[in-house]
């Protein structure tokens, strides 16, 4: 009761751009301004959200840490040095076998214990709060220190590629140190220092929009720092289904010759011979950390949830405040694959929502649109299409991944009809394919291509701009719909190669990109399908084949609803993300996300279904306070948007470069051009900075370690 | 409103350093007789000397998160000003009163300027939103236990 009373007391006149920066009413300059309305929600979540985090900050100590200390004792200090728990025996290099390697694999003599790699990260906790198709979530990072000297922490890991990082807090105890938003060099900069005079100090890079690198410096001896994390993003929909996704490892990046910026997949053994360059350190297959995830959601869906799943066994609670909480059951989950939760709420039909939101500060709004296709298209009958699969068939899709995408695009000919062509171009080191030409999809031909497909298998590199190039540089039939399918895991680092080569090269075609396996790329399946104006889906461990094809069947059955015009009635819009309003197909809907002045009502979206023009309307439902959230998305898209730019475009001057860092900058929000920066200046610990030690990471699960990583 | 202004040249406690810069903290202090539901202050050093490097939470339960500050700091580049405020949800028995840390503030000095500080408090409030005389000062932050 006391906080609602506060809520409405204390004038909460500004909450800047989700900063949660509050202006108070008493001062004479600040009492003619109006009053906004209570915003419990929101505040109250902030408390609940901010206990649960804390439930989980409970340190304790390696079980290794007596090994370490041995060890260490040996060290110079400043030497790069890595601990290890000498394992009875020595580890065959025939025991890395596919899979997770760190549950999977057996010891010589230890047939169910996996070996002990001491390492800083000890746990991961995800906090995330669901609103609609919004999801504010907050990841704590907690690194102790199992070693005898101070350590400096660096670990790689990955966040979804359209999340709005906005909030760095370093923990030390019961002291939170919100970190200041820099340009990279300048926090890079700030960093060192601190770090080289012994402060404690924290720093947060983008080198991806979904690889980031955390470093923490000056780790005592049995002590502990954590880190808290806080972005936005929006969920995916499909058919029915919200997905909330969080990625708990970096998959190994295969690194075509000439790479400008690489990210590289090394082992523990190498990282610690203090490599050049961006690296993720991978654990051997029968090596495991301490490094543990939790996961809670919170739904607040506003109506019931009629049906959920997940890619990990959960727990399903309701909350007081009606809202369902998901938990992941094993509080010590191996992050080694994507936590997936999929949703649905209950009624019938989704309807296309228009949520908005004004910052009271500068009076700009901002808004967010689901359009959803109108009812009926899907009685609409197809014309002939034109089908290319594209399969990865390199190292890393070795095994399930492999079988899984055969698999799949063996269930999609049978799915095709006799006057559909197809097309099968398969690609690692190079790129060769099932025919000359179109191939008509005739029962003889199908049985052949099956034939074809059997024979393939993953092995040799990730050369993609082959299989890019080759796959949209295909002859075209102008009579038939041309749909490309790309299917691979996307273990690259050459990402914005492989974007403007579909950017330069799309032509009539769309693309339908498949994602393979359990921690895949997202970033460059989500930019791909973005820029071949096509969709995207995920082929998990779990998932079957023939369900995924029969959804894109289901998609490129029926007529997608084409060249979208929208009347925005009484808004005034500007800054529409995609600038390019995409096709619409059946079950999928399109995210627009823009800016605006005026006051928002009804608005009219026009489109072309089989040659007739359709229209429908979108009521703006939403203004609350809640949906401030919409103002670091729009940034994050914008920032998004130039960047594809900067991957095509020549930008001599550096004008887009210039663009993002004060995009970044004004909305506090991550980029290739800012970084996080926090220091404790109030203590500095004793002698040297320590060593440096990489954290170490599963591969992801399904993928084999033997194929993807450097020894 | 009454604002006070606190120009300060402050007897830092920096560890001093060869180079060009210095790491120090500042811990900022709220005097009154109310309790502090909300507070907002402006820090700016004259020199050009500063770069804040981190914002702390002060010594108040009811204040247990990091506090917020704007962004125009860093818009300046140099970030030689900046606004942090935060607010409280406790009940009122829990807020603080009386002279209270209500943040540190983390800093990168230049080591060959002096630097010149300037805080003032822009808004302070009870409870019920209505503003409560305060006062503001700061102080070298003593240094943290290990």
């Amino acid at each position: 009761m006391n906080k609602r009373r506060s809520v409405h007391t204390v004038k909460l006149l500004s909450f800047l751009s989700g900063l949660a920066f509050v202006l108070i009413g008493c001062s004479q300059s600040l009492h003619d301004m109006q009053a906004e309305p209570a915003k419990a929600g929101t505040l109250e979540q902030v408390v609940v959200t901010a206990s649960r985090a804390m439930s989980a900050n409970t340190g304790f100590l390696h079980s290794f840490a007596d090994i370490a200390t041995d060890a260490l004792a040996l060290v110079a200090p400043g030497e790069e040095v890595w601990v290890i728990a000498k394992p009875a025996t020595e580890v065959q290099s025939d025991d890395q076998v596919p899979g997770s390697g760190a549950m999977v694999a057996k010891l010589p003599g230890e047939q169910d214990t996996p070996k002990d790699v001491p390492l800083p990260l000890e746990h991961t906790s995800v906090n995330a709060s669901i609103n609609g198709y919004i999801s504010t979530v907050d990841v704590r990072q907690r690194f102790g220190n199992p070693f005898s000297e101070k350590i400096e922490a660096v670990y790689m890991f990955p966040l979804p590629q359209d999340a709005a990082v906005s909030e760095f807090v370093m923990v030390i105890g019961e002291r939170r140190i919100r970190g200041i938003l820099r340009e990279k060099e300048e926090a890079e900069a700030i960093y060192a220092e601190a770090r080289s005079r012994g402060y404690q100090a924290s720093l947060l890079l983008q080198h991806r929009p979904n690889i980031f690198e955390q470093k923490v410096a000056n780790i005592e001896p049995g002590k502990t720092i954590e880190v808290d994390i806080r972005y936005f993003n929006t969920l995916a929909y499909n058919d029915g289904w919200y997905s909330f996704v969080f990625p708990t490892v970096v998959g190994p990046r295969f690194n075509p010759p000439g790479s400008t910026d690489p990210i590289g997949a090394v082992s523990r053994d190498k990282s610690k011979r203090g490599l050049p360059g961006k690296n993720v350190s991978y654990l051997r297959p029968n090596e495991r950390s301490a490094h543990d995830i939790d996961i809670t959601v919170d739904v607040q869906a506003g109506v019931p949830v009629e049906d959920l799943n997940a890619s990990h066994e959960i727990l399903t609670t309701e909350s007081q405040f009606g809202s369902t909480v998901v938990t992941l059951k094993n509080k010590d989950t191996i992050p080694n694959k994507d936590f997936i939760l999929n949703f649905r709420v209950a009624g019938d039909t989704i309807k296309s929502k228009l949520l908005t939101w004004v910052d009271p500060a500068t009076n700009q709004g901002y808004f967010t649109m689901m359009m959803y296709p109108p009812a009926g298209i899907e009685r609409l009958e197809r014309r002939p299409v034109e089908i290319v699969f594209v399969l990865d068939c390199s190292g890393s899709m070795n095994g399930r991944p492999i079988e899984q995408a055969k698999g799949a695009v063996s269930a999609a000919l049978g799915m095709l009809q006799e006057n559909d062509t197809f097309q099968i171009i398969r690609f690692s080191d190079n790129a060769s394919q099932f025919g000359s030409a179109p191939v008509q999809a005739t029962a003889e031909n199908i049985a052949l291509a099956r034939d074809y497909l059997r024979r393939l298998h993953g092995s040799g590199g990730t050369m993609m701009i082959e299989g890019v190039k080759t796959a949209l540089n295909f002859p075209h039939d102008p009579e038939r719909l041309r749909f490309v399918s790309f299917m691979t895991d996307g273990y690259i680092g050459n990402e914005v190669d492989i974007i403007a080569a579909v950017h330069n090269n799309i032509g009539a075609s769309r693309i339908f990109s498949f994602g393979v396996g359990s921690s895949v790329n997202r970033y460059l399946l989500e930019r791909m399908a973005k820029e071949g104006r096509g969709v995207v889906a995920y082929l998990g461990p779990k998932d079957s084949g023939r369900d995924i094809m029969s959804a894109l069947f289901k998609r490129i059955s029926h007529p997608a609803m084409t060249d979208l015009s929208i009347d925005w009635g009484n808004m005034s819009v500007s800054d529409v993300y995609p600038s390019k309003v995409p096709d619409m197909f059946v079950g999928r809907p399109v995210f627009i996300t823009g800016r605006f002045l005026g006051e928002p009502d009804t608005v009219n979206v026009t489109g072309r279904v089989a040659g007739q023009t359709r229209m429908f309307a979108v009521d703006a439902a939403d203004s609350a306070e809640r949906n401030q959230e919409i103002s670091k998305i729009w940034a994050r898209l914008r920032i998004a948007d130039l960047s594809d730019q900067q991957a095509w475009q020549r930008d001599p001057y550096g004008e887009l470069a210039t663009a993002i860092l004060n995009t970044a900058l004004q909305y506090q929000l991550m980029s290739a051009y800012t970084a996080f920066v926090a220091v404790d200046s109030s203590y500095v610990t004793e002698g040297d900075h320590g060593t440096t030690v990489h954290q170490a990471v599963p591969v992801p699960e399904g993928v084999r370690y033997d194929t993807t990583v450097e020894n | 409103m009454r604002t006070l202004m606190i120009l300060l040249a402050l007897a830092l406690s920096a560890v001093a350093v060869a180079e060009e810069v210095e790491f120090t903290a500042i811990d900022v202090y709220v005097q009154t007789d109310e309790p502090l539901a909300a507070w907002q202050f402006l820090l700016q050093e004259r020199n050009g000397a500063m770069q804040v490097v981190g914002v702390e939470n002060g010594e108040s339960p009811a204040y247990t998160r990091a506090p917020y500050y704007d962004r125009e700091a860093v818009n300046l580049g140099t970030a030689d000003r900046i606004i942090v405020a935060d607010y409280s949800l406790a009940k009122t028995a829990d807020l603080p009163r009386g002279r209270v840390r209500i943040a540190t503030l983390h800093l990168m000095l230049k080591s060959d300027l002096q630097p010149d500080f300037d805080i003032s408090l822009v808004a302070a409030a009870r409870p019920d939103g209505q503003h409560l005389d305060a006062t503001i000062s700061v102080e070298p932050t003593a240094r943290k236990k290990p």
